[in-house]
């Protein structure tokens, strides 16, 4: 197996896994209303936005660039 | 009118806010190191009168080299320092510590009936950044000096040396203490406010210190950022603005300004908290429009962070871009011409005493209208093409700041002084002053409106091509110098009020002016603690035909119906 | 802690909530912790405008280069390598979770799955930082911090947030340490939710880096 292979199969398991556990802890903390926890609402929120962009380079539907 | 909202209630000694920390003890912990927020408002004041001197003595200097059209006086590059160091200082070793590090400190926490801001050790390290900063700024001497302006464009900036990324330290750290001192703010009006201080009863300066301290904690960042790229390209030739390896000299300007134009209201919206302090304690009037005024200080805010660009017209900016720049900028004037008609409103049928302060409201009210329209004549696209680098805009901003900023501070100073020492400033001295300054003022400013149309330039070390196309510049230019020095006078005359009245001037009481804000109620000066028991605040302070909205006032024999005393508005001992 | 029962229209940030979730510890706590909090997040507020302001000046210098990346001595910039940075971003990501996860645990009074997953989030955040050296140890030898804008934007910011990560890593080791000796009880732990704010603070940074200039 390829390093980039590799690598591409470990970003894919590891954006979902981490992703999805992320979406769990949001939904817990979403009755939540002092700042700490809207805080933390918002910033869970933008890292699984970053989860679904790892997953997307992974399966090569961003990042894949031509040379100009 | 009686009530406390549900949420604001708090009170009995349990309430921490109730609590009583042990007094300073120790000279180095009273006056030096000192948590105090009011002891750390005086050093702040102490240092940026000192720093004013030297930035104004720079000044000076340019004004006597530009006598002679063929600029004799100085070296081009001596010259070229004096007019970068005096803006550099002025900026942000003097205007940025007085209004919001003397004036904020002091009065703020007074006025919100808290015993002190909410970070107390982060207030002391954010004033002693000042004298480091002034430290590593005056250095540069040693290196050269920056000579590229206040503004230290690239790439001519990068050509200064060691002077150059000492100033970018210097002006970092500046930008340390002001980001950490308007967070401070900011915590401090949002969640230290009295029992019963809802927002809308709060006073309209502690308003203005939250707007700039929002102000503060967003675009000094920025500036920071500015400068350490700057610093970057400066000392590890990393390449931001270097257009031979992709950078831009004009990102700089974009990055510097988006900072910059937010820093004027840095120092203009806590003059216009003081003017709204002050017009209605000596007109004996209510505020008119006071939830205008409160709002428009925040439109200010917002909007302010909108026009940057305005100072880069020329720079070839597109005009798809240049265009909405251009209306936002006019667009600024409205909530500050909001607050000048509720000011002039306010004033309407009082019963005006002119006092100092009141004399130096009325005049800001003057001088600030001009130099806002001014303003207006600059954010026009074409008409700035012909004004841009020229002494209009130089008149333009010493009337805002000079006639506006430091009208406001002196005004300030005059007002609390009394609250800060316990003494009267003599009277006779600060109308000398004031006449003197406003001279001064007009004298040194206005002439330059007209020489600037006529193509004056500035920071040019000498002016002949211009002198003989419009001779009467050589005229104006030394009538400007010679009432420059009368603005010297002022200065003078007001460190000598100062310090002579701490020790003669007439003893002030409590309330000397018959004001209505919570740190009229309390002693003068007032104690460590500020209150002995935090009052709860029932309406607004401006209406003077009600009581004072307080209760638990620890001094139950407070007069609930102040009016100045017949003595404090008559000359002081000192002085006649 | 006792549930809270909020009037209705009463704000859950309001002094009396916050002194209601913290009635069985002092009232004092209760004030200071809520100065420290909201101060932290404008901490956080100002940090961001630190980083908004260089990501402003690489989106700037991109929009205006002819091409992308841009030419060094005639010979164009090569892309960087994306699949690595998506193993790395995942690898911050799940010391973000981790981080969470430890938080949790300290609220739930579990202090052995606390310091567990303390642990992991400071691992991960090593590997992370490991990650980077990597990076730079195979970009450095293509494109320098002084050769192109492509060069000073990537250097600087990569750079800029790899020093907040590796301030976090010290910062959440001595939480850690301080949590063991006893300075935090189960319902004073504010460093704990500062360091845990901060670290989802750092995280957020990196997908913006990480679309920035890997994926665009």
């Amino acid at each position: 197996m390829s390093t980039e292979l590799f690598e591409k199969a470990v970003a894919l398991i590891g954006a979902v896994l981490v992703g999805g556990t992320a979406v769990v802890q949001f939904r817990n903390e979403l009755p939540l209303r002092s700042l700490d926890a809207n805080v933390t609402k918002l910033l869970l929120g933008l890292m699984i936005v970053g989860c679904v962009l790892a997953f997307l380079a992974a399966i090569n539907v961003l990042g894949v660039h031509s040379a100009a | 009118m009686d009530t406390v909202p549900s949420t604001l209630q708090r009170g009995g000694h349990d309430d921490p806010h109730d609590h009583i920390h042990p007094a300073p003890e120790g000279f180095i912990r009273k006056y030096v190191f000192s948590l105090d927020h009011k002891v750390i408002g005086i050093q702040y004041f102490v240092t940026g009168i000192l720093l004013m001197v030297i930035a104004g003595a720079f000044a000076e200097l340019v004004r006597i080299q530009l006598m002679d059209p063929a600029g004799t006086f100085m070296s081009r590059n001596a010259y070229n320092m004096m007019y970068t160091m005096h803006g550099t200082v002025m900026v942000w070793l003097v205007l940025i510590p007085l209004v919001t590090g003397a004036l904020g400190n002091f009065v703020m926490p007074l006025q919100i009936g808290a015993r002190d801001v909410a970070f107390p050790w982060l207030n002391m390290f954010s004033f002693w950044l000042i004298p480091v900063s002034a430290a590593v700024m005056f250095s540069t001497f040693l290196f050269g000096a920056p000579t590229a302006g206040w503004t230290e464009y690239p790439p001519i900036s990068l050509e200064q040396g060691t002077a150059g990324a000492l100033w970018c330290v210097a002006i970092m750290l500046v930008g340390v203490s002001s980001t950490l001192t308007g967070m401070n703010f900011v915590v401090t009006i949002t969640k230290m406010r009295a029992p019963g201080m809802t927002w809308t009863r709060m006073p309209l300066f502690t308003w203005a210190t939250f707007a700039t301290a929002l102000i503060n904690m967003v675009a000094t960042a920025a500036l920071t950022i500015a400068l350490a790229a700057l610093f970057l390209e400066d000392v590890f030739n990393v390449p931001f603005f270097d257009a031979a390896r992709g950078g831009s000299p004009v990102l700089f300007q974009h990055m510097f300004w988006f900072y910059s134009h937010p820093a004027v209201y840095i120092f203009i919206l806590p003059a216009f908290g003081v003017v709204s302090e002050i017009i209605p304690t000596f007109a004996r009037k209510p505020i008119f429009g006071y939830k205008m005024i409160a709002f428009s200080s925040l439109a200010i805010a917002i909007l302010g962070f909108a026009v940057w660009a305005h100072h880069m017209f020329p720079a070839g900016l597109a005009p798809w871009l240049q265009i909405p720049f251009m209306i936002l900028t006019y667009a600024i004037g409205i909530p500050t011409g909001i607050k000048i008609f509720s000011w002039l409103a306010t004033l309407w049928g009082g019963r005006i005493q002119f006092s100092t302060p009141m004399l130096y409201m009325l005049a800001f009210l003057m001088t600030f209208t001009f130099g806002g329209v001014t303003g207006i004549f600059l954010a026009s696209v074409p008409t700035n093409f012909h004004e841009h680098g020229s002494y209009f805009v130089v008149g333009h901003f010493h009337y805002v700041v000079g006639g506006g900023a430091v009208l406001g501070f002196l005004a300030a100073v005059a007002y609390w002084y009394p609250k800060a020492t316990g003494r009267m400033l003599s009277e006779k001295l600060g109308k000398t002053t004031f006449w003197l300054f406003m001279i001064g003022l007009t004298g040194t400013f206005l002439p330059m409106h007209w020489i600037g149309l006529e193509g004056m330039p500035r920071r040019y070390a000498s002016y002949e091509f211009i002198a003989k196309l419009y001779p009467d510049t050589v005229f104006w230019n030394r009538f400007e110098t010679v009432f420059s020095f009368f603005m010297v006078a002022a200065v003078l005359v007001f460190a000598v009020n100062l310090i002579v009245s701490y020790r003669t001037g007439r003893i002030a009481g409590n309330n000397p002016w018959g004001a209505r804000t919570l740190e009229w109620t309390i002693s003068s000066p007032p104690p460590y603690y500020n209150f002995k028991k935090i009052p709860t605040v029932l309406a607004r302070p401006y209406d003077f035909a009600e009581p004072l909205p307080y209760r638990n006032l620890d001094d139950e024999k407070i007069d609930l119906y102040p009016a100045p005393t017949a003595a404090s508005l008559q000359p002081a001992a000192v002085g006649g | 802690m006792s549930a809270t029962t909020l009037d209705p229209g009463q704000s859950a940030t309001s002094h009396a909530a916050v002194a209601a979730r913290f009635a069985d510890v002092d009232a004092v706590y209760a004030t200071t912790r809520d100065l420290r909090l909201l101060g932290f997040v404008l901490f956080l507020v100002s940090d961001c405008v630190f980083f908004s302001s260089f990501i402003f000046s690489y989106l700037y210098l991109r929009t205006a280069a002819p091409v992308w990346p841009p030419l060094v001595d005639g010979k164009q910039l090569p892309y960087l390598d994306v699949t690595f940075a998506a193993v790395n971003s995942v690898v911050l990501f799940g010391s973000g979770v981790t981080m969470h996860y430890a938080l949790e645990s300290w609220k739930k009074l579990k202090k052995g799955a606390f310091n567990g997953w303390m642990v992991a989030t400071i691992v991960l955040g090593i590997m992370f930082l490991l990650g980077q050296a990597h990076e730079y140890s195979g970009a450095l030898q293509i494109m320098s911090w002084t050769g192109s804008s492509f060069g000073a934007t990537f250097y600087t910011l990569t750079g800029m947030h790899g020093f907040h990560v590796f301030i976090g890593v010290i910062y959440l080791s001595v939480l850690l340490v301080q949590a063991n000796r006893g300075v935090y009880t189960g319902s004073k732990y504010f460093g704990l939710t500062a360091g845990t704010l901060y670290w989802h603070f750092v995280d957020v940074i990196w997908v913006a880096l990480f679309f920035m200039f890997y994926l665009w």
